[in-house]
């Protein structure tokens, strides 16, 4: 303490430099800090497959009801979100724990495709809407062991993939979408029905969902299919309805298939060396450089020239590759992402890398996954930025705009984005924060 | 500049009396080249008593690198040059664990912080994503309908920016060297101020669950402007300047005429 005699003054510089040697340090990331995962969704809301229930039914009376979410919102969840699917208005998210509940639902529930949810105030009554993600009660043998790898959903079913208990498929069966007999005058809504299904040639590794049909890609590289086949989307060379799933042939048969793809009426299937194989509906020049019908219902091999395929995802009117280069090719119809001159083409055409981020200064930006809406686009780079465009239904693109967006554009995300789940109008990501 | 030879001056023919060529007490009037005498260095005075200087985009007092200077009628050349909204490098230095009261370290010191968690890749991360929305705001500053093919085309190019007043926007960030606790940047951005590059280091150092403040601000490169043409302050003398003048001359021109037209 400075004597009464001597004056205040302003510090002198060593009188500085001692105050800041001796000011405290203070720690703010802790020993233990890792990086949070995290699941943001954005899109339209009043159908509750956002999982917010405040935005459908504000909490307080002045406060209004929010349609469209037009930015990413962060959803809470209970454990980590490893897969993610949106259907048509409705969301599954599933995590590999070991814990009884294991997939969350949320959104239209009128055919079941989120399980029976029991009522809170009639317990034999089933929610039509469920505005939070819930539990979805599955018929496990061994719920304390069974992991579930993947959901996917369609327009009114869903599909879950568990690692040693085959594939549970719930929701509307009126095409023999869910793997099991059509039943007649069949109600769906607040139904118990989950089916198992078990019967394949090898493990199931991958479960696709088209609108009304299903696909199942297992270890061996063979992949069946099941559902509404008018467009010839089971590929089983009829266009008849298949309540069984059953092994398709074409020029797959004997090929290792590595993906496959769908959401609307038309599938790509990609094979480990590279190549594309499309089936299903044509009517959006999809599958018109090898044939000029509209619908084919057997798998026919692609001779595109732009390389070695490493993903493919199939959108309603259009669809994307991504090849072993990094490169993004579109084809089909709609707003395919080169701007607005360019609104059909039946081969691939590459989207320059520029808008993607990639420049003299960055040059190591590439593409790493591709994914596909009803008629949105979204591309996730290796950076873990998430670029989309396509037609902006209410809101889905998360741009912070209602306009439809003509070329790749960046979502502003809190964090690095690892998967994106895209829907008909809402999309579901899931990001790791960065620190 | 004195100094240095000026131009002759100016002939002009007059009329002058003169005795007539062949004899006689008559005067002609013969036609002659005459200097004007208005335009004599001892009626005139010296050529140059003040030079118009203007400055180009501002430089802080705690900021160094190269300023752009207009003299004479270059100073025109400036107010075009400023319409042309060309990116600015800067090569920032910063410092973790410390944040002070105007975010460089000669300031006052607000708290100190651990700083041993922050790696390089984590700042990569933060660069990115700082670049990520500062592509958003060029994009959408730009004032430009996103719905036409003209639109996509500049996009692809990479040729948006926005041609009017917006907020700092920075185009491109890189990491150029990390040694903890120091790290270093390189800053491409337009609008700016040295200011707000020195927040924007506060405010890594804040994402980074630590703090940082700024040691260094220089500017590398202004427009079309770069290190190599600018002037060391030992090269302060007519003969450099008008060396440089002369060098810049030819860029200038050739930015100006493809930007503006």
């Amino acid at each position: 303490r400075r004597g009464l005699g001597v004056a205040a003054g302003p510090p002198s510089t060593r009188q500085l430099r001692e105050a800041e040697e001796a000011a405290p340090v203070f720690q703010y990331a802790g020993k233990a800090a890792r990086r949070k995962d995290r699941v943001f969704v954005w899109g339209f809301s009043y159908s509750g497959a956002l999982g917010v229930p405040s935005f459908v039914k504000p909490d307080a009376s002045w406060k209004k009801p929010r349609r469209i979410q037009t930015t990413p919102y962060r959803l809470e969840t209970e454990e980590k979100i490893s897969s993610a699917a949106c259907g048509y208005g409705f969301t599954l998210l599933a995590s590999t724990t070991r814990d009884v509940t294991k997939v969350w639902g949320m959104g239209l529930n009128k055919d079941s495709q989120l399980g029976f949810q029991r009522s809170r105030r009639d317990q034999t009554k089933c929610y039509e809407y469920v505005l939070e993600p819930s539990p979805v009660p599955l018929p496990l043998d061994k719920p304390q062991q069974t992991r579930v790898l993947q959901v996917s959903c369609g327009r009114a079913h869903s599909l879950v993939l568990t690692d040693s208990e085959g594939v549970f498929t719930m929701g509307n069966n009126s095409y023999g979408q869910c793997g099991r007999k059509v039943v007649e005058d069949e109600v769906y809504s607040g139904s118990h029905l989950i089916h198992q299904l078990k019967e394949f040639d090898s493990r199931v590794v991958q479960v696709v969902c088209g609108q009304d049909h299903s696909l199942f890609r297992t270890k061996k590289g063979t992949v069946y299919a099941c559902g509404w086949g008018a467009d010839g989307q089971t590929g089983l060379g009829h266009y008849n309805i298949t309540s069984v799933p059953t092994k398709l042939h074409g020029d797959i048969a004997g090929v290792n298939i590595i993906q496959v793809s769908s959401y609307g009426d038309c599938c790509l299937a990609v094979s480990d060396e590279g190549d594309v194989f499309g089936w299903g509906n044509s009517e959006y020049l999809q599958l018109a450089s090898v044939t000029e019908s509209t619908q084919v219902n057997v798998p026919r091999h692609l001779p595109f020239k732009i390389g070695k395929v490493k993903e493919a995802a199939c959108g309603g009117t259009g669809n994307i590759v991504l090849t072993e280069e990094g490169n993004v090719f579109v084809w089909g119809y709609g707003i395919l992402g080169k701007g607005p001159n360019l609104t059909e083409t039946a081969v691939p055409e590459m989207i320059p890398p520029s808008l993607f981020g990639w420049s003299d200064f960055n040059p190591d930006i590439r593409v790493a996954h591709v994914r596909c809406g009803l008629s949105q686009f979204a591309a996730l780079t290796n950076r873990g930025e998430l670029f989309v465009w396509g037609k902006n239904l209410r809101g889905c693109l998360g741009t912070g705009r209602m306009e439809d967006q003509y070329f790749p554009w960046r979502v502003t995300v809190p964090g690095e984005v690892v998967d994106v789940a895209c829907g008909v109008d809402h999309m579901v990501s899931m990001v790791k924060s960065f620190t | 500049l004195n100094a240095a030879p000026g131009r002759a001056p100016r002939q002009q023919i007059r009329f002058l009396p003169a005795p007539a060529v062949h004899g006689g007490r008559a005067l002609e009037l013969v036609a002659a080249r005459v200097p004007v005498l208005a335009e004599h260095p001892l009626v005139r005075g010296p050529r140059f008593r003040k030079l118009k200087i203007g400055a180009g985009h501002r430089l802080d007092v705690k900021a160094s690198g190269v300023f752009v200077l207009g003299v004479g009628h270059g100073n025109k050349l400036l107010t075009d040059l400023y319409n042309c909204h060309l990116t600015k490098v800067y090569t920032v230095g910063g410092l973790f664990g410390k944040a002070t009261d105007d975010f460089s370290d000669t300031g006052k010191l607000v708290e100190k912080t651990t700083f041993d968690h922050i790696t390089r890749e984590k700042l990569e991360r933060i660069l990115a994503v700082i670049q990520g929305t500062n592509q958003k705001a060029l994009l959408m500053y730009s004032n430009i309908d996103m719905k036409t093919q003209e639109a996509y085309e500049l996009a692809v190019k990479g040729l948006i920016r926005p041609m009017g007043k917006s907020p700092p926007i920075i185009t491109a960030v890189r990491c150029l060297q990390f040694a903890l606790p120091e790290f270093q940047l390189e800053i491409h951005c337009l609008h700016e101020t040295q200011q707000y590059l020195r927040k924007m280091v506060h405010e890594i150092g804040l994402e980074l669950k630590s703090s940082a403040v700024c040691t260094q601000v220089r500017r590398i490169r202004d427009g079309v402007f770069t290190l190599d043409d600018a002037l060391p302050r030992t090269q302060w003398d007519l003969q450099s300047i008008r060396e440089a003048i002369r060098n810049c001359q030819l860029k200038v021109e050739a930015e100006l005429e493809k930007t503006l037209g």
